[in-house]
């Protein structure tokens, strides 16, 4: 196999999420008179911005919230947003990046764990289509599970995708300074994915090793509700 | 996704949710304003495939709909869905599909249903949900307005939906504003329909009266004339005194009122004037129906410009119009009595109304000219008479001369031919017993017959040359 260099140079792309729909993943933690709010979701970036308010307002009054997460709410998403905004109109480097994901969530009463590779040169890819079927495949129940792998993937994905334009900067930056061009995917970020290039060179088969294989099972566990009590307390401590 | 619908048999049996089948699943939004009436009661079960209809054993009650959300079906997408929820349906997100649209409804309205009797949150059902928040809130406000979810919840959280949403669609009366049906109340925004950028407070309210149909009595008519007289601009105190009328309602059908009306206008009111005149307008501009566009344009034109205006460019254009003509005409020859006309026309103008004058010298103007124009047609149709005649002389002449040439070679073919006899004869008689060299010498003698017949035609054949030679330079000369 050629070099990696040379193989995977790619003119760079314009930033945005690899994903079939640009959505941004927008995760809330904010505390105001004792209250504690967390949340994660999905926000369409070209929504106008009068939407933030709305779902703010809307969120407050169906939580039951104080009216003084109102304006928290909103800036945070908008910052958010602005990030998200930030990136986009620079350029993004997208070699032959196959990225591994990796779950980790206790949603309620369910626990996933997984991992698994992602195609990021798949701009058609979908996270919400990925969650739906791995959770009729896994036969979850509660509906609130689904999105919240959706948002793991995407939220893991955007990463991904800011540390690559982060490393196209770089690059453009070294480009000038040293004339040794082929050392472009050698930044961080392509640090993992370059192992698994390794792995799908034509020496070794595409049959995934059998010891890798409990890595890459999805574990799924049901816990109870004492379990659930524990470990909420757990993590209240842990964050504070 | 979370269990059956406990309560879908006894929701198929209400009456006011059953569905019409629409099939307008994947239509592009191009829907007319007219809203969805109720239609005849369809009992049609509601049900896809997959569902399985558990008899309620649980003590669900019926699942209450209103009735003018009564096109909801599981399976299907319906007009007004495709109207409120465009995003959805125009393609303009790869991943915004209808099947995406009907997986929010469907499990909103099915979370919905597993507890009736409490209120859904939006966050409850976004958290469920996959896909990005503002879709999903946009089909939770669209169900929960239409009354699909969180109807029977409370009466007054519908009462909230409908007077802050859009309006709804039954048998009520008829608002002025959207020209439709309207029950609640009607909201308008400049902007057009209720769109994602826009929300609750940017639409502004309009009151539907039953007198929005009615016609404006008389009484009402001279209060508001009186009321304008009174209070000329103010539109505020003008629809106070009439009572019972908007201004809005005022001004429009103020600048209606026939144009006898003027004569209790005040000349100094603002509001009055461009009433007025435009009653004037409508008036003077009976030409504005025309068919003929450009007759249309010029009646406009000059009720814009004013009277004065009018004249002056009427006189000037004829003036010209008639500076035109008189060189027009001098080309022709007749230049000096087309002058003396012009010059009565322009002393008899000096007099009374230009216009008649010019007319008349016009009408005599165009007989003149009209005479011209028959002489030279006269002139021109002797000339080609004339020629006409020549060539035909041509022709004739040609066609002796062709004759007598077709006679001279008929004789020469008939030379030809004896020259032929001659030749058989001879080499029949000759073939028994004749010798080598007689026979060439008969061959040459043969031959030498030939070649003086053929001399003889040579010169027969230049002279018929010559002639057609002839005869093609004259024709050529006269076409």
């Amino acid at each position: 196999m050629k070099p990696p260099a040379s193989a995977s140079w790619k003119a760079p792309l314009k930033f945005r999420m690899p994903t079939a729909e640009n959505l941004v993943p927008i995760r809330l933690d904010i505390e105001v008179d004792g209250q504690r709010y967390k949340d994660s979701f999905t926000w369409n970036p070209y929504d106008p911005d009068s939407e933030v308010v709305m779902f703010a307002k809307r969120t407050v009054k169906d939580l039951k919230l104080a009216p003084g997460f109102i304006p928290q709410i909103v800036q945070s998403i908008q910052s958010q947003l602005a990030d998200f905004r930030s990136y986009e109109g620079q350029d993004m480097y997208a070699g032959d990046k196959i990225v591994p994901i990796k779950l980790d969530l206790r949603v309620n009463h369910t626990v996933i764990r997984d991992q698994f590779l992602w195609d990021l040169n798949n701009f058609e890819s979908d996270p919400e289509e990925f969650s739906r079927t791995l959770c009729k495949d896994l036969g979850i129940e509660d509906p609130e599970v689904g999105p919240a792998i959706a948002f793991a993937i995407r939220e893991q994905l955007y990463e991904i995708a800011i540390q690559n334009v982060t490393s196209a900067r770089e690059n453009r930056i070294n480009k000038k300074g040293r004339r040794g061009a082929e050392h472009f995917p050698l930044s961080k970020a392509g640090g993992a994915a370059l192992d698994l290039m390794k792995l799908f060179n034509f020496r070794s088969s595409v049959v995934r090793k059998r010891k890798e294989w409990d890595y890459y099972k999805p574990i799924l566990d049901l816990l109870s509700n004492e379990d659930v009590d524990a470990l909420e307390a757990k993590e209240e401590r842990s964050g504070r | 996704m979370a269990g059956k619908s406990p309560v879908k048999a006894a929701a198929s049996s209400d009456t006011t949710s059953t569905p019409i089948p629409n099939p307008n699943q994947f239509k592009p939004p191009q829907i007319s304003t007219k809203l969805t009436t109720p239609a005849a009661v369809k009992s049609e079960i509601p049900s896809t495939p997959t569902r399985s209809s558990r008899p309620s054993s649980i003590d669900a009650d019926v699942i209450h709909v209103p009735s003018y959300s009564r096109w909801f079906s599981w399976g299907k997408i319906d007009s007004c869905e495709l109207r409120f929820l465009p995003e959805f349906f125009d393609g303009r997100y790869p991943s915004k599909s209808p099947i995406l649209y009907m997986y929010y409804r469907n499990s909103i309205i099915k979370q919905f249903r597993e507890n009736p009797s409490r209120k859904i949150f939006f966050t409850d059902a976004r958290r469920t949900l996959l896909g990005d928040v503002g879709s999903v809130r946009r089909v939770f406000d669209f169900l929960e307005l239409w009354g699909l979810i969180n109807y029977s919840a409370s009466s007054t959280h519908l009462k909230d939906a409908a007077l802050t949403s859009k309006h709804s669609s039954t048998c009520g009366r008829f608002c002025g504003a959207c020209r439709s049906l309207c029950t609640f109340a009607c909201f308008v925004h400049d902007k057009g329909n209720f769109r994602v950028g826009l929300s609750n407070a940017d639409f502004s309210r309009v009151e539907i009266t039953n007198e929005a149909k009615a016609d404006w009595l008389e009484k009402e008519t001279s209060l508001l004339l009186e009321a304008i007289i009174h209070y000329g601009d103010d539109w505020k105190k003008v629809a106070q005194h009439v009572g019972g009328r908007t201004d809005k309602d005022c001004i429009p059908h103020f600048i209606k009122l026939p144009f006898g009306e003027e004569y209790l206008g005040h000349p100094c009111s603002d509001k009055a004037e461009p009433g007025f005149e435009t009653n004037k307008r409508m008036r003077l501009t009976p030409l504005a129906d025309a068919s003929n566009p450009i007759m249309a344009q010029a009646a406009f034109l000059s009720a814009l410009a004013g009277v004065k205006v009018a004249e002056a460019a009427t006189l000037a254009a004829l003036t010209t119009l008639s500076e035109v003509d008189d060189t027009r005409a001098s080309k022709v020859g007749r230049g000096s009595l087309l002058r003396n006309t012009r010059q009565e026309a322009d002393i008899s103008s000096d007099g009374d109304t230009n216009l008649n004058a010019l007319e008349r010298a016009y009408a005599d103007l165009d007989s003149l000219l009209e005479k011209e124009e028959q002489d030279i047609e006269r002139a021109i149709n002797g000339i080609t008479e004339v020629q006409m005649k020549e060539i035909q002389d041509r022709i004739l002449h040609f066609e002796e001369l062709y004759l007598q040439m077709e006679k001279e070679r008929q004789k020469f073919e008939g030379m030809k031919n004896l020259l032929f006899i001659y030749q058989l004869n001879l080499s029949f008689g000759k073939s028994y017993a004749m010798k080598t060299e007689e026979r060439v010498m008969e061959k040459v003698k043969t031959d030498f017959i030939i070649i003086v017949c053929i001399l003889f035609y040579l010169p027969l054949q230049a002279m018929a040359n010559r002639e057609f030679l002839e005869f093609k330079e004259i024709a050529c000369q006269c076409f």
